[in-house]
């Protein structure tokens, strides 16, 4: 019995535990020992998968292009690592920060559905089975976006649901027309199979066009991305949390999937293209992000332009570009949930997200600041925190595929992080705001409720960015052999065929 | 059959998209479905169609004749497709009725105040 199914089957069984519970206080404690066992399990795997290379389950003993194979190679491995890491911290975060009324409508389960769509997003070797875990996510991810119903969660989850709805129908058209041509849906089949063809007949193959699409919806990449700005700031800040950490990242994983095992045959046409996706989503993101003035938009418009670094780390096509690009993805996961989470808080402790009513919150709340100073700096890219080494890793990249002028700019649009960053900062921490009366209003409202698992949930991922930052070489170094792996196809494409 | 099936799907996905593109937020959502129905077709035609036996082994025999079967797999995978769908469309007709109970509009215009400005 090979461990990668309990990805899946744990949170399932969850789902279905959940069901049966109706005391709040069981319900957190459940959700916990989830978060706790599927990181654990995520810990064991990756271990594994280290000393391995790769792991692979063959489900009801179909030999492989005809079953569902399951596979987690060293790339896999670290994303449902990080992702695990993001899910204990959102879960503990969510016990205290989300409303009674939500937490007893079974808030949890929906979240262990992300967490079963996300993983089994990570381990799909078989491309349709990719689409139902994307739409198990996906289902998941419209009931806690207009969980609660309020009147800008409806709106943003119309939005959201709709365009997330079209990137589906990208996906799977693109499935079926790829299926009519390929007669296969396993993805190592695939691979070899276009490895086969050689030259493509039609350069514009319409359905790697489609899956290219849908895939670029779904992670928010340039000229796709106006569903993420219009809707994650509407639902409760942990919901926006989970959703920044995890689900774009699932978009951004298929596509680098999708790109290395039959994509880059023609990457005379694909590579340009991701390139300027990339290099637009970066320099737009962070632009319109500066023109925000409240909390989490600006950190969503940012979602957008860091999913650019990783989108032109693949676009150079090397194995240090790409081994860039996975240390970046890890990166922004927890960076990003962690600037979420101090939002939430900062919601939570003034009830206003909007930069100009805020302010001096550094004075009475340090640690949250310098919680925050942890996340938002790690994103601009300071040392020693885990931004530095992942934009460090991207130009490095660039400068040695002689892409001189992207990393100039990956350079600049880090300054202008920095500048949005530090507009928050300033706002948010240290300006002072005028009236008093307010303040000590608040403060009494305040000390009746301590943050214990909040702050603990912010600090485990403070912790994380640190680690990352200061320990860069070792997981730098995991990432070039995941990169040297995914570039050298075959190797995976015998592994499942074999 | 192929000709016919593709510019049936061709129509109704220009249906589809004029659809999406209206005002109405039902009109939408009925766009929403229009385009789901086009893209299970969409496989359908991908997957090769003709006029041939259902795939089971005969009895008595080891292997099943590959002339006279269609290819199972697309349809497996539009139920799939379908019950997916079908999900969807009662959670979006659930979403709008409770959009309606809450702002008592139809209008999409109306969905502006989480833009960006």
């Amino acid at each position: 019995m090979s461990i990668l199914p309990l990805l899946i089957i744990v949170p399932f069984t969850f789902i279905i535990l959940a069901l049966f519970i109706h005391h709040v206080r069981i319900k957190n404690a459940l959700s916990l020992i989830l978060g706790l066992t599927n990181f654990a399990l995520a810990f064991y795997i990756l271990k594994i998968v280290h000393n391995a290379g790769m792991l692979k389950t063959q489900m009801g003993s179909w030999p492989a292009p005809y079953g569902i194979t399951l596979v987690a190679d060293r790339f896999s491995a670290f994303m449902i690592f990080i992702s695990a890491i993001v899910f204990l911290a959102v879960t503990l975060y969510s016990i205290q920060s989300i409303d009674k009324e939500r937490l007893k409508n079974n808030y949890f389960l929906f979240t262990y559905g992300i967490l079963m769509g996300v993983n089994g997003s990570f381990i799909a070797g078989d491309i349709f089975n990719l689409y139902v875990w994307f739409e198990v996510m996906l289902m998941s991810s419209f009931i806690l976006i207009s969980f609660g119903g309020e009147k800008a969660q409806l709106e943003g989850s119309i939005k959201y649901l709709i365009l997330n709805l079209i990137s589906s129908f990208f996906f799977v058209a693109g499935i079926g027309i790829l299926y009519g041509k390929m007669g296969s849906l396993n993805l190592a089949d695939l691979a070899l199979k276009f490895s086969r063809i050689g030259d493509f007949p039609s350069l514009f193959e319409p359905s790697l066009i489609l899956l290219l699409v849908g895939f670029a919806i779904k992670g928010a990449l340039f000229p796709f991305f106006f569903w993420l700005p219009a809707s994650y700031h509407t639902p409760p800040p942990a919901v926006s949390a989970l959703f920044a950490g995890l689900l774009t990242k699932v978009g951004i994983y298929s596509l680098i999937r999708i790109y290395t095992l039959f994509l880059h045959h023609y990457d005379y046409f694909w590579n340009p293209i991701i390139l300027w996706m990339g290099i637009l989503s970066m320099v737009i993101g962070v632009i319109t992000a500066t023109s925000q003035f409240d909390f989490r938009k600006i950190l969503s418009f940012h979602i957008i332009s860091q999913v650019g670094y990783v989108i032109i780390g693949l676009a150079f096509y090397t194995i240090s570009g790409l081994a860039a690009a996975i240390f970046f993805l890890g990166h922004n996961m927890l960076s990003k949930t962690n600037a979420f989470l101090v939002a939430g808080w900062v919601h939570r402790e003034r009830n206003t997200l909007s930069l100009k009513d805020l302010g001096d919150m550094f004075n009475k709340h340090t640690l949250w600041g310098i919680l925050f100073f942890i996340s938002a700096f790690s994103l601009a890219g300071l040392p020693p925190l885990s931004g530095f080494a992942g934009k460090y890793l991207i130009i490095k990249a660039g400068i040695e595929s002689n892409q001189i002028i992207v990393a100039m700019v990956a350079l600049f649009v880090g300054l202008f992080t920095l500048f949005s960053m530090t507009k928050i900062w300033i706002e948010v921490f240290w300006k002072n705001t005028k009236n008093e009366k307010n303040d000590s209003e608040q403060r009494i409202k305040s000390n009746g409720l301590p943050y214990r698992y909040m702050i603990t949930a912010s600090i485990i991922l403070a912790l994380s960015i640190i680690v990352m930052g200061v320990w860069a070489k070792p997981i730098a170094e995991f990432c070039e052999t995941a990169a040297t792996d995914l570039l050298n196809n075959q190797k995976y494409i015998n592994f499942v065929l074999g | 059959m192929e000709l016919i099936l593709a510019i049936f799907i061709g129509i109704l996905y220009a249906g589809g998209v004029y659809l999406v593109l209206r005002r109405s937020i039902v009109k939408v959502i009925l766009g929403i479905f229009v385009l789901a129905n086009a893209t299970n077709l969409i496989i359908f035609l991908a997957g090769g169609i003709k006029r041939s036996g259902e795939a089971f082994i005969a009895e008595g025999k080891e292997t099943v004749d590959l002339a006279t079967i269609s290819d199972p797999l697309p349809q497996a995978l539009i139920l799939t497709a379908i019950v997916i769908s079908l999900g969807i469309a009662a959670y979006i007709l659930a979403l709008k009725y409770r959009y309606f109970e809450v702002t008592e509009t139809h209008d999409l215009d109306q969905l502006s105040k989480t833009d960006q400005k």
